[in-house]
């Protein structure tokens, strides 16, 4: 018998969004991607028993029966135009898409009281491990959503100093074997590396100023897991009351956006005359393989809330969290993904 | 060149507007609620000289 390694696991998911929740993709729809991380997107059964019932003569369980189904697992991966602009698309939820290659999207939150949907959009994620005869794994969850995405950017010329990791939680639904899916070709990518940084936040330019030690920023749907069960949402086999309910909606809850940075911190560095003034400006994070291929966010309103001086190897820094606070024109946070894909999230 | 786009306002109601595309023209309007659409079709022509 061989043994299979991790290494052999092959993913995609939805380019495209679902048509609804629990309407499966084809293989048409997906597109191909390695990763970095371990996880897999396992579906995990709870179940109850009879044990408190009464009538049975004894406190044990006699019987159990499905309750419910659960999938979810976290994406990391070298960030790159691709992923990125996938990522903001299905993170934020609005999109408009513009350009004939490349493509341009443009991404906000939905705002629900401005008649925007509460769900995000929907996607199939597929997990095989030697498709085919000698199959080993091969599933497919369907209706998938973002929990949220996180940029982490470093200092170093390697590949690990741009990284983006992307919490993907689902209804349940799982096709478990025979996906019919066939893998498609790997997505070619186009890595958006820290040394492409352009940075301006709250009026001063880390990257022309040679300041910037690393950045994160990232988004949080906080999407209302429970809430999905509902009288009627479903269940894994449908029109089986015994397979296991699964979830009819994901909708997002208190979002929250996050940026913080560590800046070196030398005569005129203004962090803390900021935060003491509760200071506002705008913050725009770039990264870019080439003109064709970026990403960018805009925070539209930021002020500091945490400012401390510190040390990196040595040199004296400052480590800035912002909050980001919605302004009334331009809301919360834009983010451009520009690549040579089309379909992203159509 | 000045790429365009459609946009429906928000609730669907009201007319459809042609924007350039760009972040700074689209983002109030996204976060107003106005939502990318495809172009409105071509309206029939109507005469108005129509012979009793």
């Amino acid at each position: 018998m061989s043994t299979t390694r991790l290494q052999e696991v092959l993913i995609c998911f939805g380019k495209g969004k679902q048509v609804d929740i629990s309407t499966a993709q084809a293989a048409a729809a997906m597109w191909r991607f390695t990763k970095l991380n371990a996880s897999l997107i396992n579906p995990k059964l709870a179940t109850e028993n009879d044990a408190d019932e009464y009538g049975k003569g004894h406190e044990f369980p006699t019987v159990t029966y499905k309750t419910a189904w659960d999938v979810g697992c976290t994406l990391e991966k070298y960030l790159g135009a691709e992923i990125g602009a996938w990522a903001v698309c299905f993170g934020l939820g609005k999109v408009v898409k513009t350009g004939a290659g490349p493509y341009t999207y443009t991404c906000t939150p939905l705002i629900p009281s401005a008649g925007d949907a509460a769900e995000l959009p929907y996607l199939s994620y597929v997990e095989q491990i030697r498709p085919g005869a000698g199959v080993v794994v091969d599933r497919q969850a369907v209706g998938v959503a973002v929990e949220s995405f996180q940029i982490s950017v470093g200092s170093g010329p390697g590949r690990a100093n741009s990284k983006i990791s992307i919490e993907l939680v689902g209804s349940g639904k799982v096709i478990d074997s025979a996906t019919g899916i066939t893998m498609p070709a790997a997505t070619a990518e186009k890595l958006l590396p820290s040394a492409s940084l352009t940075l301006s936040i709250n009026g001063v330019d880390y990257v022309t100023n040679k300041n910037i030690v690393s950045l994160e920023t990232g988004w949080k749907n906080n999407i209302r897991m429970d809430s999905g069960f509902y009288p009627g949402s479903g269940f894994q086999t449908a029109g089986d009351g015994s397979t296991g309910a699964i979830r009819g909606r994901l909708e997002f809850g208190n979002r929250q956006g996050n940026l913080r940075f560590v800046a070196r911190f030398m005569n005129g560095s203004d962090e803390y005359t900021k935060l003491k003034a509760q200071t506002t400006g705008t913050a725009v994070v770039t990264l870019a393989y080439d003109a064709n291929n970026s990403l960018q966010l805009t925070w539209q309103k930021i002020t500091y809330s945490l400012v401390e001086i510190a040390e990196t190897d040595q040199i004296l820094t400052v480590a800035v969290d912002c909050t980001p606070l919605y302004d009334s024109t331009n809301g919360v946070l834009t983010a451009v993904g520009k690549c040579a894909v089309d379909g992203i999230c159509q | 060149m000045t790429e365009f786009v459609y946009m429906r306002p928000p609730w669907g109601d009201g007319e459809i507007r042609k924007v350039e595309a760009r972040p700074e023209i689209l983002t109030p309007l996204m976060v107003a609620g106005w939502s990318q659409c495809d172009p409105p079709a071509h309206n029939e022509e109507v005469k108005t000289d129509v012979h009793d």
